[in-house]
């Protein structure tokens, strides 16, 4: 067991309402498994990412990490963002070093990696150039290879193809999958495109509306690669469609009958 | 051989190369005017002088010690000033765009004192403290700390939460998060910052020196109204030297900077 989440609720306090954003939480990541989480939108699965990269806290309830307590970042689990989140001042080169910076590396080795990482997601000949001067799926794919610099265990990418154009997001999605084949390493995918959830994920998460629970957790056959249009594929994607619709359906009721017009949007992560 | 396209492009880079800057040629025209009007005798030369008076005052005085000795002064005391104001204000600014509540709490009353006429209590000041180097270096900070604090609490404002997040997932401490996360990202606003109070403090260093007779180059200015037939000449010599300092200041030091910045921005 690599991550465990056990009961684990997140409550937001905004008087004189209460907002519970996930409640009860639990279940289980294994070691070297690709695992989608997907849910409704809104629903607080990039909050549970948050959780997991150490980035909030729950408002009860354990996220343990090798058996071990998870209350801060950890160094062995990392992080690539929907956002991209490149450090626009720095080039390609020194944006994949970041986390080896930090950890005090020697000039030598940090290179030697982030141009061994930086080859590996096909962006040789790039390392001096600017975030400004590249396209979405190049920023994403230094992203990645940021992540992987610092050789973690577990990687979460919180919606991390959600920006990118459809054709580079598929090809990207291909690489990833391939990169997992390969380092074997955990990876954490939440998204709220189901068909990329059952194209990459072994095992799939599925998070109720607002209070989010865990709704149902399906295991993913299928050998690799996956073809969309491969009637097992479809079969799968209506079943879980299926689930989300309903929980979709049962929000709305949920809401209708308590008398809340909108819905309300969780708050952003203000002081740092 | 040559397409059109290719034969263009020939074309236009010549042209590009032997046109002067637009802002060179306006220059000159203003100058041309101002000589005009001043030969043609439509203004007396006690009204304005000629333009070609000014440009020999201006060459004499760059040949005075005295008036170097002043303009040096006045330079190196907006520099201590705004160094003065950058090394109080950073720290503050810095908090104030991080925290909220704080900013809530502490910014409506530095716009209290930034509403406040600057010019008169600066006056009053050098009233209080007296004439000198110390009543300059103050009003020179006084007025780089509305720049600087705006400019970089806006900075700070403005980095995005995931730079924080990427920040902390890769373990960067308090220190590191500071030197490789926070700095790098406000010092364009850092940059504007320090270009914007350098301007004010240098104009309203001046402006107190001409009403308030502290030492520099508005006393000189100031002074030479007051003097022979000739002064007004001086006087716009004079000013003639801060606009020309200031752009070479410019041009020399915070132009590198932005230029720096453009390589990413």
């Amino acid at each position: 067991m690599h991550v465990e989440l056990s009961n684990v609720t997140k409550v937001y306090e905004d008087p004189p309402q209460i907002v519970t954003a996930l409640k009860d939480i639990s279940f289980h990541v294994k070691e070297g498994e690709f695992l989608c989480i997907v849910g409704p939108s809104g629903c607080g699965k990039s909050t549970l990412l948050r959780m997991i990269a150490g980035l909030d806290q729950p408002s009860s309830g354990q996220i343990r990490f090798r058996g071990d307590l998870l209350t801060a970042p950890h160094s062995k689990i990392s992080m690539v963002f929907q956002t991209f989140a490149l450090l626009p001042w720095r080039t390609v080169v020194q944006n994949v070093e970041f986390g080896l910076e930090v950890q005090g590396r020697p000039k030598k080795e940090r290179a030697e990696v982030a141009m061994d990482l930086l080859d590996m997601v096909g962006l040789k000949g790039s390392e001096n150039l600017f975030p400004k001067q590249l396209s979405g799926g190049m920023k994403q794919r230094v992203g990645i290879a940021r992540a992987l610099a610092i050789d973690p265990e577990v990687v979460l990418m919180d919606e991390a193809f959600s920006a990118i154009d459809e054709f580079t997001a598929e090809s990207l999605r291909a690489e990833v999958a391939e990169i997992h084949n390969e380092t074997r390493k955990t990876f954490l995918l939440v998204t709220h495109n189901l068909p990329e959830a059952i194209e990459l994920a072994d095992r799939i998460l599925v998070l109720s509306a607002r209070p989010a629970t865990v709704k149902s957790i399906v295991g993913i056959e299928m050998e690799r690669p996956r073809i969309q249009t491969d009637s097992e594929f479809v079969s799968i994607h209506r079943d879980i469609f299926a689930l989300l619709q309903a929980e979709l359906e049962n929000s709305i009721m949920r809401h209708r009958l308590s008398g809340l017009k909108e819905f309300k949007r969780l708050p952003d992560m203000e002081d740092r | 051989m040559f397409g059109s396209k290719s034969f263009h492009r020939v074309r236009e880079k010549r042209v590009r190369k032997s046109r002067p800057p637009a802002w060179a040629v306006l220059l000159v025209a203003i100058f041309a005017l101002w000589e005009s009007v001043s030969l043609s005798g439509l203004v007396s030369s006690t009204q304005l002088p000629a333009l070609h008076d000014v440009f020999l005052a201006l060459i004499q005085l760059a040949g005075t010690p005295f008036f170097l000795v002043h303009v040096g002064q006045s330079f190196a005391n907006v520099t201590t000033g705004v160094s003065l104001a950058l090394v109080l204000v950073f720290p503050l600014a810095l908090l104030v765009g991080m925290r909220s509540q704080l900013d809530q709490a502490i910014t409506p009353i530095i716009m209290l004192v930034g509403a406040l006429p600057d010019l008169a209590i600066l006056t009053l000041l050098v009233t209080v403290i007296g004439r000198g180097n110390v009543a300059a270096v103050a009003i020179s900070a006084f007025s780089a700390f509305f720049p600087v604090y705006f400019t970089i609490r806006q900075g700070v404002k403005e980095i995005p939460g995931d730079y924080f997040h990427v920040a902390s997932v890769f373990k960067a401490g308090r220190v590191q998060t500071f030197t490789k996360m926070i700095l790098p990202s406000i010092f364009p606003n850092l940059v504007t910052g320090l270009r914007l109070s350098f301007e004010f403090s240098w104009n309203v260093l001046l402006a107190v020196e001409v009403i308030a007779s502290v030492a520099g180059i508005g006393t000189f200015i100031s002074s030479s109204l007051g003097s022979s037939a000739h002064s007004l000449t001086y006087g716009l010599a004079a000013i003639m030297t801060v606009g020309l300092m200031t752009i070479a200041i410019d041009r020399a030091f915070f132009e590198r900077f932005e230029n720096r910045i453009k390589r990413w921005r």
